[in-house]
């Protein structure tokens, strides 16, 4: 028991640590006006102020509908594509889960730029096609479209694991009872999923709301506003105002707890335990003559997601002017040649981003199981609250995260301080990203029988030998995705860091803002393109050798 | 708890790195770019003093010096936003310093605690492969010409556009309300940060833009995008990017010595390369100068002090929220 408690008590003082502390900071900061300057003084004058807007329940109503279309979306999408791949032998396997991530690597902000480039009236598209889509894009639905292809790899990849971990045995026993094949579906394997499924959609749900960029670029001349909008206005009109967006950021906390208690609803009073022990056919079915109609479905999500906005980015980098368009003579290196004249500066920023996501990989990894298993597997009074800190940071803008992170750590009474430093970086980006790890271990947690943990025991193992040696071996390929996805968004995470970045350090997603900012678009593709290229080699080399090191222990 | 050792020991790693050379001089600043680096690093060779860089977009640079308030970390900021140095300055944070070098530099672009490091014009920049007719003033752009092809700076997201705003309303009162009308007539989008309302005249697919910061839009120009600068016959603004000490700075010699080098002719030279006009009007530059441009009658406080009401009127009038 003792061990136990002390993995109770790690969990706790990290989530504290990373969690608890900033986010606190920001509900003080919502409830003290003047905490910044160090006074307490005029509590809650604000909340009426703020919330008096007559607009506000317009944009509460817009962000829920937003929230809801998009997971919606992302699950008529996900679902589907993360089930063929966790059941069937997909051709190519391997090559569509790499190209499926490459959406989460473009920071959101450059992806809507690429699509509006590609579809807006002489875009891309028009250039090459004759014809564009401006007025569908810069609509509700255009939002909805772009937003969905940045969030499917989400899904896609927790149902793939989940429906991998749970297998078809189950499934195969109710054909054999005489069950039909869609029927088996729909009434074993899609319910026995539902952990993963249920868990990815509320992270989808978390990062609909908390978008800016996407919905501001594309439907504020449609008459389309969210809350965020509102928050990002009391960041850059004078004067700030950190409270105002301090008590907004609270209102999308309330909405992501409502999904959080309605995800918790779903999934609750049911066994999704499939894990047992038992002698199982993990390998995939065969798909025989559906291969090929199956792999041109990858083919085609994959040419909508992955290739439409690389195309449009790297037209852009290989373009010497935008006003020359899609022209032979208008190719050119010389953004390229650029960012390599100011070598020394852009490898620096690479290796420091690329540090900072693997640190923030394996830093959220570790702590997401060891919270995880907390909630899951132990009996710990308060593990939900537990648990539903684990969910918040993904809803509130990282703006407000990175304000809540300066209040706490930049107080005169710390003897030391990780402000200022490359730690605080590291520092927002756990607390960013924390909810994908603990989510992930969480739905593949609930499919793992507790009667393997309870062997090891009576074996004689340890509880923290049973989680390294039982549980961490089962848990892998769900851990496993959920970090590659942190690391994907740790290395061009831009709007914490460019709040919290200490002076003289700078990672790509600086970088890249600095060159639009002085009107570089094409420098900004370029090192887009570039980051984009090493990142997603990277990744391939780590799983293949993730892949081969798995194949050696079997 | 052993698991935390690591983050623990990383955190700690940090902090002690954190504490670095004691005398390095901390400079926060908005854009542009490459500017700030070289003005560092050429600083250093002269004095030996290092600077370390914040830098971000106006906003966020605002936005950490209020969060850092109870225990601040920057000597010298530098905004794009003249109403930031203003707000700064009542509050009573800022050191009053008249830099011998500021002589120059003309008396609506300086105070007893802060002077502009550069200054931009607003202009439109105008797509000259667009197939539109040349525009030659504001108004020419609500003309039908014109309808649905022309961007905005949001001015709740840009310091500039809302000084453009403001300046035309001071000048021209209920007149700059009605061309308001006819460019929102005219289907005239809002579209976001300066960068964002650039990008689609560039492309094509809007023709010119309404307030254009005109050193970033001389830049794309000289790098061969077929955009031209027009600054508008009816007059424009031309916006200070303030540069200011902090009271609460611990090197105040060195922010002054800072301040007096970025003044310098060899620190306005720089500012010049960037396409901004230099703050001093006795440096030369490769670009129109404030005599070159007609601007609109500088505003008193009491026009500056409506900003607010007007940003309301304005995001009425466009719909936005």
């Amino acid at each position: 028991m003792r061990a136990n408690t002390l993995l109770v008590g790690a969990a706790v003082s990290a989530l504290g640590v990373l969690v608890a502390m900033p986010l606190g900071f920001v509900l003080l900061q919502a409830i003290f006006p003047t905490l910044a300057q160090g006074s307490l003084a005029q509590p809650f004058s604000h909340l009426a102020r703020t919330l008096s807007d007559p607009v506000l329940v317009e944009l509460t109503l817009n962000t829920l509908k937003l929230g809801a279309c998009v997971v919606l979306a992302a699950a008529a999408v996900g679902i589907p594509l993360g089930t063929l791949r966790g059941l069937f032998e997909v051709p190519g396997a391997r090559i569509w889960d790499v190209l499926m991530l490459v959406p989460f690597m473009i920071p959101p902000y450059i992806s809507a730029l690429g699509w509006i480039m590609l579809l807006q009236p002489r875009g891309y598209l028009q250039q090459l096609l004759g014809v564009h889509a401006g007025p569908a894009l810069f609509s509700f639905g255009g939002v909805v479209f772009v937003m969905t292809l940045n969030v499917v790899p989400v899904v896609y990849f927790a149902v793939s694991r989940t429906m991998a971990a749970s297998g078809s045995r189950l499934a195969q026993v109710g054909r054999v009872c005489g069950g039909g094949a869609w029927r088996c579906f729909w009434r074993i394997t899609l319910p026995l999923a539902l952990p993963g499924i249920a868990a990815s959609l509320l992270l989808v749900f978390a990062m609909a709301i908390e978008e800016y960029g996407t919905p501001a670029a594309l439907a504020a001349n449609a008459g389309f506003f969210v809350l965020v909008t509102g928050i990002e206005r009391r960041f850059s009109e004078w004067p700030i105002d950190l409270p105002g967006a301090s008590v907004l950021s609270l209102i999308l906390v309330v909405l992501a707890m409502l999904a959080f208690a309605w995800q918790r609803r779903l999934v609750k009073g049911r066994g999704y335990e499939t894990t047992t022990g038992k002698p199982m056919r993990g390998e995939a079915v065969p798909l025989g003559a559906w291969r090929w109609p199956v792999a041109g479905l990858f083919a085609a999500t994959v040419a909508v997601a992955t290739f439409a906005p690389l195309f449009a980015i790297a037209a852009t980098a290989f373009s010497r002017t935008l006003s020359g368009g899609l022209a032979v003579d208008n190719l050119s290196l010389v953004h390229f040649k650029a960012i390599a004249a100011g070598g020394s500066e852009a490898s620096r920023a690479l290796v420091t981003s690329l540090a900072l996501g693997v640190g923030a990989a394996a830093a959220t990894g570790l702590i997401g199981v060891l919270v995880a298993y907390c909630v899951v597997k132990t009996r710990t009074r308060g593990r939900v609250v537990l648990d539903a800190l684990a969910v918040l940071p993904n809803t509130m803008p990282g703006v407000v995260v990175g304000v809540g992170l300066i209040l706490a750590w930049n107080q005169a009474f710390w003897p030391a301080t990780p402000y200022n430093t490359w730690g605080i970086l590291l520092l927002a980006y756990c607390c960013l990203l924390l909810p994908y790890p603990v989510r992930y271990s969480h739905a593949a947690l609930m499919q793992i029988g507790d009667s393997l943990e309870a062997a090891a025991r009576v074996h004689g193992a340890g509880a923290v030998t049973a989680l390294a040696r039982i549980l961490l071996p089962l848990l892998a390929p769900s851990l496993g995705a959920a970090m590659l996805l942190v690391f994907a968004v740790a290395s061009r995470e831009l709007v914490a860091s460019l709040l919290l970045a200490p002076t003289g350090v700078q990672t790509v997603s600086l970088f890249i803002w600095r060159q639009f900012e002085q009107g570089s678009v094409g420098q900004g593709m370029a090192m887009s393109l570039v980051t984009v290229a090493l990142t997603t080699t990277l990744m391939v080399v780590a799983t293949l050798w993730l892949d081969r090191r798995q194949g050696r222990d079997v | 708890m052993m698991k935390l050792k690591p983050l623990m020991g990383a955190l700690a790693l940090g902090a002690m790195l954190a504490a670095g050379p004691v005398q390095a001089l901390t400079v926060y600043t908005a854009g542009p770019g490459g500017l700030i680096k070289q003005l560092a690093d050429d600083f250093k060779k002269e004095t030996g003093i290092a600077v370390d860089v914040f830098q971000a977009d106006t906003g966020k640079v605002m936005a950490r010096l209020e969060a850092e308030a109870s225990n601040p970390k920057a000597d010298v900021v530098i905004s794009a936003s003249w109403d930031s140095a203003l707000d700064l300055d009542k509050r009573g944070w800022l050191l009053p310093y008249a830099s011998p070098n500021a002589a120059q530099v003309p008396a609506a672009y300086k105070g007893p605690s802060y002077v502009a490091q550069g200054l931009s014009a607003l202009a439109i920049a105008w797509n000259t492969k667009s197939g539109t007719p040349r525009p030659a003033d504001w108004s020419d752009l609500a003309r039908p010409e014109f309808k649905g092809l022309v961007n905005m700076p949001d001015p709740a997201q840009s310091g500039t556009a809302l000084e453009l705003l403001s300046g035309l309303q001071s000048a021209r009162g209920d007149a700059a309300w009605r061309l308001f009308q006819d460019l929102k007539r005219n289907d005239m989008a809002i579209a976001g940060a300066n960068a964002q309302a650039m990008n689609p005249v560039l492309q094509g697919a809007k023709a010119a833009v309404f307030g254009a910061v005109d050193y970033v839009a001389l830049d794309n120009q000289a790098k061969g995008e077929s955009i031209e600068v027009i600054f508008p016959s009816s007059g424009t603004v031309v916006a200070g990017r303030p540069m200011m000490i902090l009271k609460s700075s611990r090197q105040q010699q060195e922010a002054k010595r800072f301040v007096d080098f970025v003044l310098s002719d060899a620190g306005q030279a720089r500012v010049a390369a960037t396409y901004l006009i230099p703050a001093r009007q006795d440096v030369k530059a490769k670009r129109p100068m404030i005599k070159d441009i007609k601007t609109l009658p500088m505003e008193d406080d009491a026009q500056r002090a409506g900003r607010q009401s007007l940003l309301e009127r304005f995001t009425a009038l466009f719909g936005r929220k």
